[in-house]
């Protein structure tokens, strides 16, 4: 009865039966890529030609060579107390920090939300009825509870991730298909084994998800904070080269933060390639 | 040996009439049988299979395997499911080792005894492929060497050929029928399929719906003459086939004559 003793014959092996596989294929990316490129190099054109021939004043409208020009001045000299990677990492530093609490508060409490009902019903609605608020709504009554420095912003900030990241896992743990759970559990395994095998992995799909929704809703809140209460970090340096009508200065800040939004949904997108390459799939 | 003893199973309904989903079904299961729950539709024979495996608690009576009353869900009990369920981020030889790690079993002695249950179900060459690019009969086969690997005291098969086509069913019900020659496991093989109850049982048990129970049951042994030459098409000719299947088929499409006895 046991396997050991068995199989002098066995069965005939499955060589010729495979599923094709429905993988959308690489070609279909690079061939977008290629279009995109041109529509940048075409907007990029526009805009050369737009400030060239004069078709809206300077002060709308800066040529890309003075933006470029102010690129230079503002890496090298500063702007607004600082130079452009002070103030660009005055602002990566906050919204790492919030999303640090955003992943190691959010995902272990998302996680017991998800398993446990009491948890779960005691933190939903402290959550839910913040998380329905605009931040910068509360962002006065942070500034008046925590002052007007740094962990004001930076509270405000963990805010903002945290929620999407807790929604998401425990979302992701309730979202484990009850058949791979009564599989496990034939299998023997305990409830550890359990939670780390079956219903950590299962959820990952779904925290990631929060974690990108987290970083759009992080860098929007990022800039809009420091609009209005900083002194220092890219927000900060837009509103103050606003303030004395220094538009190639705007326009520096702004494709300094499209470039680092650009950055962050591509890093998800590779880390989803690598930690989940089977999403969607069985 | 596998016993039921006068298990019922009750669901609330939303109208507050009581769901009889298993109505005081008794039955021994014993090693090295095939036991094949064959009906229609919310007959409970899945009821049953899950109320074996743990999943569902009983309402009355007991189930009790060597001895020992069944609480919950266990590693002396494998489970084949109907829809897959293997792990999409493991490979296949990881899959069939998760029991095995379960039991704290080392590395190298789980993936060498999950290598010959692969061979054992003929997907050697597939250990290192993700799940997912397997076809739906090769998943099935990681799902029984899954299954196998702990060594369990029963397979409990719920309707595991269900969802595949009619030929890759075919090499499915060989497959099982050779795995049990080899292994001598105690099975209970959940199907709507008449003729696939006749040709893997060794017991089949003819269910009916409303309240779910055991309405008839027969001996049968097609399946080691099918272990032995893998040939379906003179066994689903030979006239006991025939006739036991007429006999089975009126029973589910029949069932108060059953009641009343008129078919015995």
């Amino acid at each position: 009865m046991t396997l050991a003793a068995n199989s002098p014959t066995s069965f005939p092996p499955a060589t010729t039966q495979r599923r094709p596989s429905f993988r959308p294929r690489r070609s279909a990316s690079t061939k977008t890529l290629g279009i995109s490129l041109v529509t940048l190099a075409a907007l990029v054109a526009l805009w050369f030609l737009a400030a060239q021939f004069g078709w809206a004043s300077p002060l709308f409208l800066p040529s890309p060579a003075d933006v470029l020009t102010q690129f230079g001045v503002v890496a090298a000299d500063g702007y607004a107390n600082g130079t452009l990677l002070d103030h660009t990492l005055a602002s990566l530093g906050r919204i790492a920090a919030a999303l640090g609490v955003g992943i190691f508060v959010g995902i272990p409490l998302g996680l017991l939300m998800g398993l446990n009902r009491w948890i779960r019903g005691i933190f939903s609605v402290p959550i839910d009825l913040y998380w329905g608020l605009p931040p910068l709504a509360y962002l006065p009554l942070l500034i008046i509870w925590l002052g007007i420095g740094e962990t004001s912003k930076i509270v405000l900030l963990s805010l903002s991730t945290f929620a999407p990241i807790c929604f998401a896992a425990q979302a992701g743990v309730r979202s484990v298909p009850v058949e791979r759970i009564n599989a496990a559990l034939s299998l023997g395994a305990s409830r550890l084994q359990l939670f780390t095998s079956i219903i950590l992995p299962s959820a990952l799909p779904e925290i990631l998800t929060g974690l990108k929704i987290a970083i759009g809703a992080g860098l929007s809140t990022l800039v809009a904070a420091e609009l209005i209460a900083a002194q220092s970090g890219l927000g900060y340096m837009i509103m103050s080269a606003a303030n004395f009508l220094a538009t190639d200065v705007v326009f520096v800040g702004l494709i300094i933060i499209a470039v680092l939004a650009f950055a962050f949904t591509s890093g998800m997108r590779w880390l989803e390639q690598r930690l989940i390459p089977w999403k969607g799939k069985l | 040996m596998l016993r039921i003893r006068d298990a019922s199973v009750t669901f609330p309904a939303s109208d507050g009439q009581d769901v009889h989903a298993l109505d005081h079904v008794t039955l021994d299961i014993a090693p090295a049988s095939i036991v094949v729950a064959v009906g229609a539709s919310g007959c409970g024979k899945s009821t049953l299979l899950n109320a074996i495996a743990g999943f569902l608690p009983l309402s009355e009576g007991t189930i009790t395997l060597d001895g020992r009353e069944i609480v919950a869900p266990g590693g002396d009990r494998g489970v084949v499911f109907q829809k897959d369920t293997l792990l999409p981020w493991a490979s296949v030889l990881d899959n069939v080792a998760l029991g095995l790690k379960y039991r704290g079993v080392s590395r190298g002695e789980r993936h060498e005894r999950s290598r010959h249950l692969l061979e054992l179900v003929g997907l050697a060459d597939f250990a290192e492929k993700p799940p997912y690019e397997l076809s739906g009969g090769m998943r099935q086969r990681v799902g029984i060497a899954r299954a196998l690997a702990t060594d369990p005291k029963i397979l409990l098969m719920d309707e595991p050929f269900g969802a595949l086509d009619s030929l890759t069913r075919e090499t499915m019900q060989q497959l099982l029928a050779s795995v049990w020659a080899q292994t001598g496991k105690q099975i209970l093989f959940i199907t709507h399929s008449i003729e696939e109850a006749l040709t893997l049982g060794t017991t089949i048990v003819v269910m009916s719906p409303r309240p779910g129970r055991i309405v008839a049951r027969f001996d049968a042994d097609f399946v080691r003459d099918f272990a032995e030459n893998g040939d379906i098409g003179p066994i689903q000719s030979d006239p006991r086939f025939i006739e036991l299947r007429q006999e089975i088929r009126s029973l589910i499409h029949q069932p108060e004559a059953a009641r009343t006895g008129t078919l015995q």
